[in-house]
């Protein structure tokens, strides 16, 4: 490659990092189209090599398809490429106690064919943790976008879920633990 | 209308309607079945009302078809795993087994919402060279310019904007409309208020703002494309409203 190319993509790739990394308006990451507009229309090899290079930071480019399915539709956030370590998760400020609601309500979501009742939601949560802690955690994930609600009170799989959970590996997970890690009897 | 002889129908309305509203099997709904109902009961209705109540019915079983075929698809994909085996699954985990499962399939987005250095500088460039609010207007509306505030729909009806009788029929036109268009579904919330001018666009907007407040219609944003629907309800919302501000603009 010649060295006018290197550095014509190590800036491309520069600037792909800069619009990715610093949040513009509510909603994290970038539309496919405005990665067109700041990188030129071959900006999905620019994110290739992006994608390679934070690799070493232990990131990823992760493209999330819109409703349409167009490439301009998909939103490119980034992303942990593997999952904290369970210390690091403490870290970020949300307790352990918030995210076991969290789990256990996108896999009963996930049961319930991706739509399951507000109210049979927290009847079943409520079974294994204290109703206060139930309604303000789903209040919480609602507002952050890991579970939606609908005029009839349905809950279903929110977008920052779909963006920053792998599902099926926590359907699996969930599954595959064995009987030594059961809750005790109350 | 005679009830007795709407009763049929009706009960189709209401199982379907049930349903919708529950995480239920869509597939309980026998569609051959009530359509056979609907069809024997057609030839016997004369009148508007009869007739609505019957297209009604036809509308409810084509949202459970729609349900059926997401209950399917969501079935075929890899993410079906028996309910019951899910539910028991996560009464009997502990909870540092369930955190443990969720941190393992977490990858965060990494995004950085401070201020940069430039970003500081820009924004001390921007108020050193804004104009006091006094001076703002004052090629526009002379030395007496306000900044720009909020009219609700009583300032409205003293400017002479609006009529109240007016009002309420624009309402119910846009209400009408909003129903036909979206059937029950949702349909794209800038394509609906689009019109030919600026002026009809923002009123559109602002009588649509109207029946979303009062329940009426809904709204829903996604934030991962930016696309935002609306539908008109049956009944109206329940639950605590949200305030969600919407710029309209010239053009798109």
């Amino acid at each position: 490659m010649e060295s006018e190319d290197r550095a014509l993509l190590e800036r491309k790739v520069r600037r792909a990092f800069q619009v990715l990394v610093l949040q513009r308006g509510r909603n994290p990451g970038v539309k496919g189209w405005e990665m067109k507009r700041h990188l030129g229309k071959d900006y999905r090899k620019i994110i290739e090599v992006l994608s390679e290079d934070v690799s070493s930071l232990g990131l990823e480019v992760h493209e999330v398809k819109g409703a349409e399915g167009t490439d301009d539709g998909s939103r490119f956030l980034l992303r942990f490429r593997e999952p904290p370590t369970l210390s690091e998760a403490e870290t970020s400020g949300i307790r352990i106690d918030d995210l076991a609601v969290l789990a256990a309500a996108i896999a009963f979501v996930n049961s319930k064919q991706g739509r399951a009742g507000r109210r049979e939601t927290e009847h079943f949560l409520r079974e294994k943790f204290p109703k206060w802690r139930v309604e303000y955690s789903l209040d919480r994930y609602l507002k952050r976008g890991y579970l939606e609600q609908d005029d009839m009170t349905l809950l279903r799989i929110g977008w920052r879920t779909r963006a920053e959970i792998d599902e099926k590996t926590l359907m699996t997970l969930i599954l595959s633990r064995g009987a030594d890690e059961v809750a005790p009897a109350q | 209308m005679d009830d007795r002889k709407m009763e049929d129908v009706l009960r189709v309305i209401e199982l379907c309607r049930s349903v919708e509203r529950s995480s239920a099997n869509p597939f309980e709904v026998d569609i051959r079945d009530k359509i056979r109902i609907l069809r024997e009961k057609l030839p016997q209705w004369k009148f508007l009302d009869e007739l609505l109540v019957d297209s009604e019915a036809m509308l409810e079983l084509t949202q459970i078809v729609k349900l059926q075929d997401e209950w399917l698809k969501h079935r075929a994909s890899s993410l079906y795993i028996d309910p019951l085996l899910v539910q028991l699954k996560v009464k009997l985990l502990s909870k540092d087994a369930l955190v443990e499962a969720f941190v393992k399939s977490w990858h965060p987005i990494a995004q950085v919402d401070q201020l940069s250095p430039k970003g500081l500088e820009r924004a001390f460039v921007y108020f050193r060279d804004l104009v006091p609010l006094s001076e703002r207007f004052k090629d526009e509306f002379g030395s007496y310019g306000v900044r720009p505030g909020t009219v609700d729909y009583s300032e409205l009806v003293e400017l002479g904007v609006f009529t109240q009788q007016e009002f309420e029929n624009r309402l119910k036109d846009l209400m009408l409309e909003l129903t036909e268009k979206s059937g029950g579904d949702w349909v794209d919330y800038r394509a609906f208020v689009s019109a030919r001018t600026f002026e009809d666009k923002v009123l559109r907007a602002y009588l649509l703002s109207f029946l979303i407040s009062e329940g009426r219609a809904s709204l829903k944003i996604d934030p991962l494309t930016g696309e935002i629907w609306t539908r008109a309800l049956k009944e109206r919302a329940q639950g605590t409203p949200r305030s969600v501000a919407i710029s309209v603009t010239e053009g798109t």
